[in-house]
Formats: structure tokens, C-alpha cells, sequence
């Protein structure tokens, strides 16, 4: 049973979208039911993993394999690690709370399951996959069903044509869905340029036998293609993981993706761009790594601060969420550049952290804007009166996002700085503290905006809290931050198992000295 | 007496708001009835006060432990509770206050909506959890989760009035500026780890504030950690330049300023000083910087206060004037002045807003020149407000009078004559304040509604009056104390004592003069107007407003500017390039046959004159 555990948890949902296909199109409450059964088969998947995996031992376990190609060494084989059981975890998660958040999704909601199905088959491969090849295959998997998603179901934004390339507006819709659809997939396509030119640089490095990351992992790469091998898999996946100056397919992005999209797209398809990072070029690449932390290290710093910044400046509701992505996918790339025990952890749980919180913050935003119709924070005020309920929601996200003990983000947040301080680089944690507060300011001010106040205006009058099914995402996700918060043993004492065992090899140290 | 071991009653007095806070915030039906969940509210604080005072009697120590995080399979931080005359004594002291603040608050809150009222009872809980776990922290890393907490606590509070501009900017505000300020409170933690990492054979480091890890990290590694722990300290109690957000507080319910921003929040600052004592020992440039900038807004305040014509902004201001006397008392060394006072200022600084709160009640003004001569009609609150006001003056034989006795002393023994002095002249400076407060409020001309005030209902009487009761005996209790937090204490007349004194009775006499008995007209007092006005203007206030529209938002609109047109602008320029580039040489492909032709020829005659060129 166990060996065939992961391929039923990734299939699970590809097998319902498969299964959707031949369900008539109006047929909404049998849509909505297969797509939540796949939803929770993948996630029963998940917890029966969970507790599957035997911490004593660790490692990677519960490995199964099917020859695909046996000429070329690619194999569909699958096994979870210490950091594949909370990710996993939290990818099933998402996605159940994705369902219920696009309950009433319009128009061709049939269409909409069956992507947003495949792609998250497509990210749990990710996560448990144990071969470059099938890993790559799961990632693109994962990461072209977004054009349609956007450019079918999302909402456009005008952007004033200004600065030093307003010209580029007379071909451009800048703002508009497609272009937010076409401009994400094309930077995210150009990274994945860069990553297949590596992978093909590992794969002959290794001897052209095998894709298996554990052979990969053996092999002892030369200079050249360790250092740039690293820094192409680093802006390869790095584009999905919004680093800067990649990053700004994200803001137009998210903002014009429908909700249940941006919250599986904040929420876990930028983690496997630093999940891409670190599980294939730090650990593949160590010397590359070890070559190079130093601008992946200050680079986040510039994410962190830069991000939360501009996220400042925004007006619009799911563009201060987005930058706040940007900024917080930045204390991710800094735990992982620091390549200390506490960092790496710190990584790995913020990437669970932000991804339950940021899921949150769109489910929310997309409650607002389903019933205000308005994204524009200064047109607001007073919604606490109306929906209690989500002021409250909204609260918890803010603060799990400024990094409150007692939240999630808290502790991943407090862990990225640790081991920042330990790598040596002192401005690197002081950076992550100042983003921090500068985190509190926006989210705070953002929410004061929108509801507190006397109010609402007129415009809103038949403002409603959230009911029926809405509440199933709010108080998932809000539990979720709210217990690792509490105890985060949860999600570390998995965690640290990989961590212990990839880290010495990467950093070139024992244990003890990372600490 | 043994009734139930010294852990237990910790973890009942911790865990109490905390069932409170669940039951009340979760049980919707219940919140939104009011009076029950104001009930069960008071019952869990009422747990709380009883078992710290079990505690207290108990006298032992204890403490229980579990792990909380950890790296490469070993454990680093821990959370639980730690018993000892220090957290007992602490607790006892919130959670009586609290007690008294959520009783009072019956009566205060009494027109608020039934919602309003389970609202209030909520936070009310979540804060009394998260200021006992503060209070039973067994390291440096649980106080700094709950000083988070209680900084939540804070901003729901201040933000009771949710509807009203003014409390919300108060509530984002008072957050905004103490997280700044814990930033030092989270680097010094990080600085602290790393330090004890490197001293340790397992590489793991830990969050204590013991003696040896004071000594394990050298007076360089304390003075960086105290240095940065006391950042925090300035924010959460109110020191210079950082507390410009407890005046502004004040827009929370009256209860809350009482609880929160005078007892025992705001006092959370100086009991993390007192519990990483040894850390800041072993860092005396830390000590140092702390005896000047308490003793500077001790007088900075004290001056601030003089000119307020709102009850609770006097309050406040004093609030920061008498935090600064404690930070000043532990920078010159005397642990146990800083608490004690910390000890005695929550009993009468509770009883004083409450008092207000009284008053306020009666008059629905905050202003003043609203309220005058309510003594006649409120003898009882009015008695009880002015025995607060002596014992915050100093007068002898009351609470403030010993503790602050107790840290001038110490100043005076550690040679530090210009804090000593500075804090001096603040101690008649205070006396001058409460005075004119007691004067303009209870004594002389009534004022517009006067006249239809009425002494007030039970609920918040008793209270007031259970804190009179402090004031007039905390000061008693400082043999107990001192032996509590292992120290020597007994009172003892000295110079300083004696100046002190003199300087608070003539602080007395002259507000009474010019306020009470009005030996000045108000012409003569107008000529000090222009100075009121330029310290009412609050230049730090400003230039911290100044710094945050200019300086924050501004550059972040600049960068937000720059992403977009800049950093955006060149992704949209490649696809820009991409796109017209492929305008230019669709232009190629004509479909003309005569093109293809003459480009062939071309081709052709190309490659031979390459040919050519080669051979």
C-alpha cells in the first residue's frame, strides 16, 4: 500500500480533472462534487503520508518507481522527504480550500476545475519527485495552465501609461488579463529556458545515465558547471520564486488572476520556485551554491525590503497582497542563502507560512471584491461593520504576515533571521527585521483603511460577511496559522530531518557547526 | 499551605484568561449577549488573581519547561513558566489590577452595545493571558512572544472605538511605534543566541538571561544584547523619543488606559530589565545611557504634563515621567528600586485613571475645564483621586513616596548628580501637576455639567476604592518585596529623602496657589501661554509624523514608481523589442516573386564574392 501512496496522492487530482471532462458542463453540483473528492483524495493523500513517514528513520521515504524512458535513465519515481510532507500538506490543503473558494466560479466553471486540478498534480509532483526529468515535466505541469486561468477568468486593470518606456503602451495592454497572463507565462517560460539548459548540463555532467536526483546528488560536478549551472537554475526557478528583478510578472499576475488561482499561485506555486532552488541547485550544485549565496543572499534583502516597500504604495487591495508575496518569498531565498540549519528550516517553514497566510489574504480580498466590486483601498472604510467576520479573517492574515508570535510566519520569520545572524551576515537579519516592521505598516494601515472607520459609504450598502462554504477556506487557513504558530514542532520536526541531512554536504560542515 | 504546587497555580493563572478568551471569542451567541460574557471575563481574572495570590503565600519557586524549537534534531528554545518571588509578585500585581479594571469596567462600559461589551471582554482576556504568560516567561524568547501579544492586546484595545478616525490612527499608531522598536527586542534575541552558540560545545544556543550567560558572552556581547533589548524597552514603556504613542493612546476606554497604559502593560519595559538584569549588569554603558534617558523623560514628561488640559493626557504624560524614574532607578543599579516602584506606581496610576474614569463617567468630558468642583458631588471617587495624587506626589507615609524615595537614593549613591537632580526637580514638578489636576477638577468653579453629576454606581466604586487601599499601603509591603526579589530593604530618612520631600510639598503649594486658591489671575497666568502652546505642539510628535509621510511613504512611492516604470518598463521594453522587431522583418516576406528573385541574386553574388575573398 505505502509504495503506491505518493502516486495516488499526486494522481488523485489529475484523475478528477481527467474525470471531469465527461461530465456535461452544466451539470454544476457534479462538478463541484468530483473536483472537492479530488480535492480531498489528494489531501487524505497527504495526512496519510504525514503519518506515514517514520521521523526515527527519515530520509527519503515511501519510493516508488515506473520506468519511463529506460534508454535515457527517466523514471516516474516518486518519494517524500522531510521538507515533501509538510509541502505536500500544505499544496492539499490550498487546493481544498481553492475548491471552495471558486464554488461559484463563472463562466465554464467545468473548464476551471479541470485546470486547476491538473496544475496542482503538477506541483505535489514537484515536491515528491525524485527525478530531474519528471520534476522539470510536474513544474511545467504546474505552471501553463495559469494562461488560461488568467486569461479566461481573471479581471483587468488599467496602468497609466508613464516613465521612460511609455511608448511600449501602443503595443502593450499593460494591465490588461492577457497581458497579465502572457507576461507571466513567458517570464516564467524564459526561466524555465534556463533550467532545461542546466538540468541537460547536470544530466551529461553525471554521465548521461540516469535523471535520478539521488545519482545527480553523487556526482561531483566540475567548477564551470557548478558555478553556472547554479546561478541559471537560481534565476531559472528564481522567476517563479519572485526574485528580484524577476519578479514583476507577480504583481500584474496575481492581480488579475481569479481568487482560488492567485491563492494556489501565491500560495504554493512560488514555493516550487524555491523549492526548485534549493532541493535542485544548492543541493546539486553545492560549490555553486556556496559560490553564489552571496547574491542570492542580498538579492533577497532587496526582495524583503524593496517588495514591502512598494507594497506600501499601492492602492489597490490585490496589488499590496502581491508585493507583499514579493517581499515575503524574499525571507524564503534569505533562509535558504544563509545555509545554516535555522535558515534553511526558517526557508522551508516560511514557505508553509506564507503560502496558508497568503492563501488567506486572497481568499479574503476575493470575498471583498466579490461583494464591494472595488479593489480600491482609499474607496473604503468601515467594513468591519458589515462583515465582522472577515475584518476579523483579515486581521489574523495581516498578522501572521508582520510576523506576530502566536502565527505561523512568526516563527519562520524568527528562524531566516537566526541563521542569517549565524551565516555572519548581520545586515542580512536587520534587513529581514526592518521588512518586518515596514510589513506592519502596510498591512495595518491597509486594514484600518477598509474597515474600520464610520461608514461604509453608500456605494457599499449591501455589503454581506462571508457565509455557507466561504467559511470553510477562512477558518481552515486561520486554524492552520494559527496552530503551527502555537506549536510549530509540527511542521519543523519534519522539516529538520532533510534539513540535517542535505545541509553539512551543501555548506561543507558538520552539524554541530551549523547549528 | 499546600493547596496545589507552585506550577500548577502558574499554569491555572496563565491558562485562565486564556479559556476566557477562547470561550467568550468562539461562543458567538455569548459574546454578543454583553453582561454574561462580561461575567465570565471577570470570573477568569478572578481565577487568575486568586491563584497568583496562592502563589505569593506559597513562597516557593519552580519552574516546568518544554520544548519549542529546535535545529538538527536537538532543542534551543523552550517555553513554560517560571515561578519565582519576581514573576509571583508580578502576577499578582496584573492580575488584581486586571481584576479591578474589568470589574470597574461594568459600570464604565454600561452604554455599550451587548456586542461592544463581548468585544471588550475578549481582548480584555486575550490581554490578561498574554501579559501572565509575559509575567511567568522562563526565558527571553517567551517574553518576547508575549510582548507581542500584549502589543495586540494594546492596538485592539486603543482601537476599541473602531468607528472613530481618531482611535484608529491611535491603535496603528501605538503598534507602528513600539514594533519598531522591537526590532532591537528581536536582533538582541537573535545576537543573543548566536553568542551563547558560539560559547557552547553543541553549537546550540540558547534565550536565557542568567548570570552565566551574562558571563559566557563578555561585557561586549551583553552590552550589544542589553543595548538592543532596551530599544525595545524605550518603545513598550514610553521613554524618549519613543513615547509619543502613549499620550495618543489614551483613546482607548478609560478602563483600558488604566490596565494597559498605565499599570501594567507599559511597566512590561522595565520587568524585562528586571528579569535580564544580569545581562544588563554586565553592560554598564547600557546601565549608563539608561540612568540619563530616564531621568531626562522623567523631567521631560513631568514638564509635557504641567500644560495638558485633558485628564488622561496629564496621566499619560505622567505615566512616561514615572516609567523614567524606573528605567533611571534599575540604570544606576538598584533592581529593587525599579520594581518597587513599578510595584507601588501600578496600584495608585490604576487608581488614578480609574479615578478619571469616575469622573469622566460623571461630567462625559475628558476636557478639565468640563469638570470642576465635582468633589462636592462625588466625595467617595473624589476622596480615593486625591489620595492617588498624593501618592504619586510623593507625600510621605504613601505608596510613591517610598519607592520613589528608594530610587533617588540609589541614584544618589551610584554619584550620578545630574540624573539625581533631574529627577529632583521632577518629583516637585509632579507634585505641581496633580495638584493643578486636583484643583481644576475636583475644586473650584463647576463646570458646564457639574450639576448633574453623580457619585458612581458600585461596580466602579469598589474598585477604586480596593486601589486606594494600595495606595495607601503599597509602600509598607517593601521589606516583603525586597525579600522576594532577594534583595535588603528598610526605610530610612536621608538628604535625599528630605529634599525630596520639601521639593514635593512646595510642588503641592504651588499648584494649589496658583490653581486651588488662584493668587494669580488668569491674565498674569496667560503671559506663559505661547510656552504651553510650544510644548503642547509636540515637536517630537511632529517630526515623527513628518519622518513617516515624507520619508516612508515617500520613498516607498518612489520605489513602487521605479518597479513599475522602471524595472517593469524593461520586461515591457524586451517584449516591446520582440514585437516590433518581428513588425520590421514581417516586411521581408512580401509575396512579391520579383523580391525573392532580386534576393536571391543578391544571396548569390554574396557567396561568390565570399568564395572569392576565401581563395
Amino acid at each position: 500500500m505505502s509504495q503506491h501512496l505518493l502516486d495516488f496522492t499526486v494522481a488523485a487530482p489529475a484523475f478528477a480533472a481527467l474525470l471531469l471532462l465527461f461530465i456535461p458542463v452544466r451539470a454544476m453540483n457534479v462538478v463541484r462534487g468530483v473536483s472537492l473528492v479530488g480535492a480531498l483524495a489528494h489531501l487524505g493523500g497527504a495526512i496519510a503520508v504525514a503519518l506515514n513517514y517514520d521521523r526515527a528513520v527519515g530520509g527519503v521515504q515511501m519510493v516508488s518507481t515506473h520506468a519511463v524512458v529506460p534508454s535515457m535513465g527517466i523514471a516516474l519515481t516518486f518519494g517524500v522527504d522531510g521538507w515533501g510532507v509538510p509541502l505536500l500538506l500544505l499544496t492539499a490543503v490550498m487546493l481544498t480550500t481553492g475548491v471552495f473558494a471558486s464554488w461559484n466560479v463563472q463562466p465554464r466553471a467545468r473548464d476551471f476545475f479541470v485546470l486547476l486540478l491538473l496544475l496542482t498534480s503538477g506541483v505535489a509532483g514537484v515536491f515528491v519527485s525524485l527525478d530531474l526529468f519528471i520534476f522539470f515535466l510536474c513544474y511545467e505541469i504546474a505552471v501553463l495552465p495559469m494562461y488560461l486561468l488568467i486569461a479566461i477568468w481573471g479581471t483587468a486593470k488599467k496602468v497609466e501609461a508613464a516613465g521612460p518606456f511609455r511608448f511600449v503602451w501602443k503595443m502593450l495592454d499593460v494591465g490588461g488579463k492577457e497581458y497579465a497572463a502572457m507576461k507571466l507565462t513567458l517570464m516564467l517560460l524564459a526561466g524555465s529556458a534556463l533550467i532545461l539548459a542546466a538540468m541537460l548540463a547536470l544530466y551529461t555532467g553525471a554521465g548521461s545515465t540516469s535523471f535520478d536526483l539521488r545519482h545527480l546528488a553523487m556526482t561531483t560536478y566540475a567548477p564551470s558547471v557548478q558555478t553556472w549551472g547554479f546561478l541559471a537554475i537560481w534565476i531559472g526557478f528564481g522567476a517563479l520564486a519572485g526574485v528580484w528583478p524577476f519578479h514583476t510578472w507577480s504583481p500584474d499576475g496575481h492581480a488579475a488572476a481569479p481568487t482560488a488561482v492567485s491563492m494556489l499561485h501565491a500560495g504554493v506555486l512560488m514555493k516550487l520556485g524555491a523549492f526548485g532552488v534549493i532541493r535542485i541547485g544548492m543541493i546539486l550544485l553545492p560549490e555553486g551554491a556556496r559560490d553564489w549565496v552571496w547574491l542570492v543572499g542580498s538579492v533577497a534583502m532587496i526582495n524583503i525590503v524593496y517588495g514591502a516597500m512598494s507594497a506600501m504604495a499601492q492602492k489597490d487591495l490585490k496589488y499590496i497582497v502581491a508585493y507583499s508575496s514579493v517581499s515575503h518569498m524574499g525571507v524564503v531565498m534569505l533562509g535558504a542563502a544563509t545555509l545554516t540549519i535555522n535558515g534553511w528550516n526558517g526557508a522551508v517553514f516560511q514557505m508553509v507560512a506564507h503560502g496558508l497566510m497568503t492563501g488567506l489574504f486572497f481568499a479574503l480580498v476575493g470575498l471583498v471584491y466579490g461583494r464591494s466590486h472595488s479593489r480600491w483601498v482609499p474607496d473604503m472604510g468601515g467594513f468591519a461593520n458589515k462583515m465582522p467576520a472577515v475584518a476579523v479573517f483579515f486581521t489574523i492574515a495581516s498578522l501572521s504576515s508582520l510576523g506576530l508570535p502566536g502565527l505561523a510566519g512568526f516563527v519562520a520569520e524568527f528562524l531566516v533571521f537566526l541563521g542569517a545572524w549565524q551565516s555572519g551576515q548581520v545586515i542580512w537579519a536587520v534587513a529581514g527585521l526592518v521588512g518586518a516592521f515596514v510589513t506592519a505598516v502596510y498591512v495595518l494601515r491597509a486594514s484600518k483603511s477598509i474597515f474600520w472607520g464610520p461608514g461604509p459609504s453608500e456605494q457599499f450598502h449591501d455589503l454581506t460577511d462571508a457565509h455557507g462554504t466561504e467559511w470553510v477556506a477562512l477558518t481552515v487557513l486561520a486554524t492552520a496559522l494559527i496552530v503551527l504558530g502555537i506549536w510549530p514542532r509540527l511542521g519543523l520536526d519534519f522539516i529538520d530531518i532533510a534539513t540535517s541531512e542535505y545541509l553539512p554536504a551543501v555548506a561543507q560542515q558538520t552539524l554541530e557547526a551549523l547549528r | 499551605m499546600n493547596i496545589a504546587s507552585p506550577i500548577t497555580l502558574a499554569a491555572v493563572a496563565v491558562m485562565a484568561p486564556l479559556a476566557t478568551f477562547l470561550i467568550i471569542g468562539l461562543i458567538a451567541p455569548l459574546r454578543r449577549s454583553g453582561k454574561p460574557a462580561a461575567w465570565v471575563g471577570i470570573l477568569g481574572a478572578t481565577t487568575s488573581t486568586v491563584a497568583a495570590a496562592l502563589l505569593v503565600v506559597d513562597g516557593r519557586s519552580d519552574i516546568l519547561i518544554a520544548d519549542w524549537l529546535g535545529a538538527g534534531g536537538k532543542f534551543f528554545a523552550s517555553i513554560g513558566f517560571q515561578v519565582d518571588g519576581i514573576s509571583a509578585s508580578m502576577l499578582l500585581v496584573v492580575s488584581l489590577v486586571a481584576w479591578c479594571v474589568q470589574v470597574f469596567s461594568l459600570g464604565y462600559m454600561s452604554d455599550e452595545t451587548p456586542a461592544g461589551l463581548g468585544r471588550y471582554y475578549t481582548w480584555h482576556s486575550l490581554f490578561l493571558f498574554s501579559m501572565n504568560g509575559l509575567v511567568m516567561s522562563p526565558n527571553a524568547l517567551q517574553l518576547f512572544l508575549c510582548w507581542e501579544l500584549v502589543g495586540l492586546a494594546s492596538y485592539l484595545l486603543i482601537g476599541f472605538y473602531f468607528r472613530k478616525p481618531s482611535a484608529g490612527r491611535a491603535a496603528v499608531k501605538a503598534f507602528w511605534i513600539t514594533k519598531l522598536a522591537d526590532i532591537g527586542l528581536g536582533a538582541g534575541l537573535v545576537a543573543l543566541y548566536v553568542l551563547t552558540a558560539k560559547a557552547s560545545p553543541d553549537g546550540l544556543g540558547s534565550f536565557d538571561w542568567s548570570p552565566q550567560v551574562a558571563q559566557a558572552i563578555g561585557t561586549g556581547g551583553a552590552t550589544v544584547v542589553a543595548g538592543l533589548f532596551f530599544v525595545a524597552v524605550m518603545g513598550k514603556s514610553a521613554q524618549f523619543p519613543l513615547h509619543i504613542w502613549l499620550p495618543d493612546a489614551m483613546e482607548g476606554p478609560t478602563p483600558v488606559s488604566a490596565l494597559l497604559h498605565a499599570a501594567t502593560m507599559v511597566a512590561a519595559g522595565v520587568y524585562l530589565v528586571v528579569r535580564a538584569y544580569p545581562l544588563f549588569q554586565a553592560a554598564p554603558d547600557v546601565l549608563l545611557f539608561m540612568t540619563y534617558l530616564g531621568a531626562w523623560t522623567a523631567i521631560f514628561a513631568a514638564v509635557i504634563a504641567t500644560v495638558q488640559t485633558d485628564i488622561k493626557k496629564v496621566l499619560a504624560y505622567s505615566t512616561c515621567s514615572q516609567l523614567g524614574y524606573m528605567v533611571s532607578g534599575l540604570g544606576a543599579g538598584s533592581l529593587f528600586g525599579g520594581y518597587f516602584h513599578l510595584f507601588t506606581h501600578a496600584g495608585f496610576k490604576a487608581l488614578l485613571f480609574l479615578g478619571a474614569g469616575a469622573l469622566i463617567h460623571a461630567v462625559h468630558s475628558n476636557e478639565l475645564t468640563d469638570m470642576g468642583g465635582l468633589w462636592r458631588k462625588m466625595k467617595l471617587s473624589g476622596t480615593a483621586f486625591i489620595l492617588g495624587a498624593l501618592a504619586l506626589a510623593g507625600v510621605p507615609g504613601l505608596a510613591g513616596f517610598f519607592s520613589k524615595d528608594t530610587i533617588l537614593e540609589a541614584l544618589h549613591a551610584s554619584g550620578q548628580t545630574v540624573p539625581w537632580l533631574m529627577l529632583l526637580l521632577a518629583a516637585g514638578l509632579t507634585a505641581f501637576y496633580m495638584t493643578r489636576v486636583v484643583a481644576l477638577a475636583l475644586f473650584g468653579k463647576p463646570g458646564h455639567h457639574t450639576e448633574h453629576a453623580h457619585e458612581a454606581p458600585a461596580s466602579m466604586l469598589i474598585p477604586v476604592l480596593l486601589l486606594a487601599v494600595t495606595a495607601v499601603g503599597a509602600g509598607y509591603m517593601g521589606g516583603p518585596l525586597a525579600k522576594m526579589v532577594g534583595a535588603e530593604y528598610a526605610f530610612h530618612w536621608s538628604m535625599t529623602g528630605i529634599i525630596a520631600t520639601s521639593l514635593g510639598l512646595l510642588g503641592i503649594a504651588a499648584g494649589w496657589a496658583i490653581y486651588g486658591a488662584r493668587i494669580v489671575t488668569a491674565e498674569q497666568l496667560a503671559v506663559f501661554a505661547p510656552i504651553g502652546n510650544f510644548i503642547r505642539a509636540s515637536a517630537v510628535d511632529r517630526s515623527a509624523a513628518w519622518v513617516y509621510r515624507n520619508a516612508m511613504l515617500g520613498l516607498g512611492s518612489g520605489i513602487a514608481w521605479f518597479d513599475r516604470y522602471v524595472v517593469d518598463g524593461v520586461m515591457n521594453l524586451t517584449a516591446w523589442l520582440a514585437m516590433s522587431g518581428g513588425q520590421q522583418l514581417r516586411t521581408f516576406q512580401s509575396g512579391r516573386a520579383g523580391d525573392y528573385v532580386y534576393a536571391v541574386l543578391v544571396g548569390v553574388v554574396l557567396l561568390v564574392a565570399a568564395g572569392l575573398w576565401n581563395a
